[in-house]
């Protein structure tokens, strides 16, 4: 007789005091990065800057709406995928921030996930602190 | 909630499915429900696989019914680790337990067991000569053993000291593992 295996993880981390705001902040329906002294906006927030390895902990709030850089269509979603119908991984940079967060749109199309669209974030109805409080993106 | 997040569950898991199990695997298991355990020795190097895996690893020659042989139910710890249990979800366990490496006698192959009965976890060392404490006839659970190639499943209950010399560490040296 074949038989199934499920072999489970349950971790809990720490998170940080940055990525904790950030976490904290998702909860609010609010998205915030850090500055850092170069002035460059990094969403999600790291608590270095990677170019110089310097703290950044100047928290700033940026805007839950902004542009696709780069996007790569799913035309078959596995069971584990965000969403259980065609969607699109896609790199949005938020307003305010120099940097893209990866995350899941839901845009009908490849065609919807071209560089250079306007997304906006999907909350979930009810947000915990984790990245999955964003629901996904879909088109502004 | 006004608290600012510290942590984060991160559930992973990972779900797989097991063929039926071979033919050799069934039979080792059925053996083992008649409180039997068996091997195979290679036609070749005479290495004892337990549990008979069909084939010899080291000569990469076939191994079959004619090269089976009886195992006894005792054997000697050639290394343990003592596990003190964390508690996460699932975990059953809640105090410290020794898992052991064990080399039966008449087997050139270790398996891991639990279970040490009768011995203080201070007391467990290499060289250690126990033996089997089997489950009752008809609670040995053989059908699930042959599944993972590996074990003795829930055929024996633990392992308890036999009251023997300890088998010097020299005896041991291939065998830690």
């Amino acid at each position: 007789m074949a038989t199934t295996w499920k072999l489970e993880f349950p971790y809990r981390r720490s998170v940080g005091p940055v990525i904790g705001a950030f976490l904290t902040g998702l909860r609010d329906r609010r998205v915030v990065g850090v500055r850092t002294a170069g002035g460059r906006v990094l969403v999600p927030p790291f608590e270095y800057d990677p170019d110089t390895g310097e703290p950044a902990s100047d928290l700033v709030e940026v805007g839950s709406a902004g542009v696709i850089e780069h996007g790569a269509w799913v035309g078959t979603p596995l069971r584990t995928h965000p969403l259980d119908r065609p969607f699109a991984w896609a790199l949005v940079r938020l307003d305010g921030a120099d940097t893209a967060l990866l995350h899941a749109l839901d845009c009908g199309s490849a065609a919807g996930a071209e560089p250079g669209a306007r997304v906006r974030i999907r909350w979930r109805t009810e947000t915990v602190g984790h990245v999955s409080d964003i629901e996904c993106f879909e088109p502004e | 909630m006004t608290d600012p997040v510290q942590f984060m569950s991160h559930h992973t898991a990972v779900e797989y499915s097991l063929p039926e199990p071979s033919r050799l695997g069934v039979h080792f298991a059925v053996q083992l429900g008649r409180g039997k355990i068996i091997g195979h020795r290679c036609p070749q190097c005479a290495k004892v696989y337990v549990p008979p895996r069909g084939y010899c690893p080291l000569c990469v020659v076939e191994t079959t019914d004619a090269d089976e042989v009886s195992i006894a139910d005792r054997g000697t710890i050639t290394t343990f680790s003592v596990i003190t249990p964390l508690q996460y979800p699932g975990q059953q366990e809640t105090e410290d337990y020794v898992q052991a490496t064990l080399l039966l006698d008449g087997s050139d192959t270790t398996l891991m067991v639990t279970g040490l009965e009768g011995i203080a976890i201070a007391d467990v060392r290499t060289g250690l000569r126990v033996e089997a404490v089997w489950a009752p006839d008809g609670e040995r659970g053989a059908a699930a053993v042959g599944v993972r190639g590996m074990g003795l499943g829930d055929a024996v209950k633990g392992w308890r000291p036999t009251g023997e010399p300890d088998l010097p560490r020299e005896q041991l040296a291939e065998h830690v593992l």
